[in-house]
């Protein structure tokens, strides 16, 4: 697609890193401006609203099943539930608000999908990653296993950006996409496995909920952050099969979009 | 070099199946200055957007042995909500130019004064041209494919246009697409009619312009 057939992979892929990162910083100047907070928004934006259902809930005093702290309950589900609606609901625009730097050959579909997924991802990690440092400092919750925190939301990440490339996709020759993936996204919260835990479920919904593949990454991302406090059920190679799957089908749709696309 | 081998391009509109070019087979050297005459709708901009390879032919390839523009006309290459210093730096980073030199270089040739720090939408067309048009140069291109709308927009702009080019006239190409044999005349040094879905060469400038006016 970016260069002559048989043309050497590391030039080719300099040029996508080059081009990524250029498409990634006018993105951030078009979506957060140059003045004020700026950039600090990218961050806020996350924080503010995960820290919002966090609180609502702590005061609420309703306890949760399992004796999970309530805090960092509804904060580690809505956050990586933020990553996941930020990434699909952007998907069916990002084509036609970036069509025009199109008519720079060497910048891809792939790299414009790219460049706003990241930045989405890299937002929220940084949210999260405030989050976990404060209530660690306050309340001593700190994440038994990282590792596994950012383990589910690369995965998450990868999902998402799978699923966002098809969405995009689809905005190519229909407009449906994206007058109902808001709509989606919304009415798919409860199933997404953001606020609830497999093992409050019943054994028949259990295995119901484990199709989902989201909620083998809220359960990851709990097991990460609560350990063995309590039981998570989750399944790696399941959730990277969904991964795989999305990316080289959404991969495979937007070569395909490319070349029915009419500037 | 640039070569067009059997190009074919046809879109699906809403009239159904419609093809707007039909084989189109040609070179363009280094050096050359094609002006490409052709009437309204007779699909010039569709021919340059497929040598650009901002559009993929629907049959048939191009071969591009040498650094190609964007199509230079009203619409595209740039982003409208960011300033045109914004622009200059993205295009910078993206053909991996320097980014002082190259914003000094698009701020002095654009000569947009101080709306190059506001946002593109806020621009005249005149203004978005004169932005496009110094954003290439500052890439650096062997060959530049020109919508008339930008040689003849505004007529100094257009005369530091055509000086800029007839600087770089011993190792860049222009392609120029026009509906004017004068605007041809002036840029050109050779022609090719673009016809019925088909492209003709003309040695001779003055023979493709009589046969243009002709038809």
């Amino acid at each position: 697609m970016r260069a002559a057939a048989g043309a050497p992979v590391l030039p080719a892929l300099r040029v996508q890193l080059r081009v990524v990162g250029a498409l990634t910083l006018r993105e951030l100047g078009t979506r957060f401006g140059r003045d004020n907070l700026g950039y600090i928004w990218l961050f806020l934006e996350p924080a503010l609203l995960g820290g919002a259902i966090g609180l609502v809930h702590h005061l609420s005093g309703h306890a949760l099943p399992g004796g999970v702290d309530v805090g960092t309950f509804w904060v580690i589900g809505y956050v990586p539930y933020y990553l996941l609606r930020g990434v699909l609901n952007r998907g069916p625009s990002a084509i036609a608000a970036n069509q025009s730097l199109l008519y720079h050959r060497h910048v891809t579909l792939l790299d414009i999908l790219l460049a706003r997924n990241l930045l989405e991802g890299a937002a929220t990690a940084g949210a999260l990653l405030g989050f976990a440092l404060f209530f660690g400092l306050v309340a001593g919750e700190w994440p038994r296993e990282p590792a596994k925190i950012v383990l589910g939301m690369l995965l998450m990440l990868g999902f998402a950006h799978g699923a966002a490339m098809l969405l995009a996709t689809g905005s190519v020759y229909s407009e449906i996409f994206d007058r109902v993936t808001h709509l989606f996204t919304y009415l798919s919260l409860p199933i997404t496995g953001a606020f609830f835990m497999v093992f409050w479920l019943p054994t028949e919904l259990q295995r119901a909920a484990l199709w989902v593949p989201t909620v083998h990454v809220f359960e990851l991302v709990r097991d990460g952050q609560y350990g063995t406090l309590v039981p998570t059920s989750y399944d790696v190679p399941y959730l990277l099969g969904w991964v795989a799957a999305l990316n080289l089908l959404g991969m495979a749709g937007l070569r395909r979009a490319r070349r029915d696309l009419a500037l | 070099m640039i070569a067009l081998r059997g190009v074919h391009k046809s879109y699906h509109t809403r009239l159904g199946h419609r093809e707007v070019l039909g084989g189109v087979d040609c070179v363009f050297r280094p050096g050359e200055q094609v002006g490409i005459l052709g009437r309204n709708g007779a699909g010039k901009s569709t021919l340059l957007r497929v040598v650009a390879g901002v559009e993929r032919p629907t049959r048939g390839r191009v071969e591009r042995g040498m650094t190609v523009s964007w199509p230079l006309g009203f619409a595209g290459a740039m982003h409208y909500s960011i300033s045109g210093a914004d622009n200059a730096r993205f295009i910078a980073r993206i053909y991996g130019k320097p980014l002082g030199p190259t914003l000094e270089f698009v701020e002095d040739f654009a000569e947009l004064g101080e709306y190059f720090g506001m946002p593109v939408r806020t621009y005249s067309s005149g203004m978005m041209m004169r932005l496009g048009f110094a954003l290439s140069l500052a890439v650096d291109f062997d060959c530049y494919l020109v919508d008339e709308v930008v040689a003849v927009g505004d007529t100094r702009f257009g005369e530091r246009c055509r000086k800029a080019l007839a600087e770089r006239r011993e190792r860049s190409a222009l392609l120029l697409v026009s509906h004017q044999a004068e605007t041809v005349r002036a840029f050109c040094t050779s022609a090719a009619i673009l016809h019925g879905g088909r492209l003709t060469r003309y040695d001779d400038l003055d023979q493709a312009i009589a046969q243009y006016e002709a038809g």
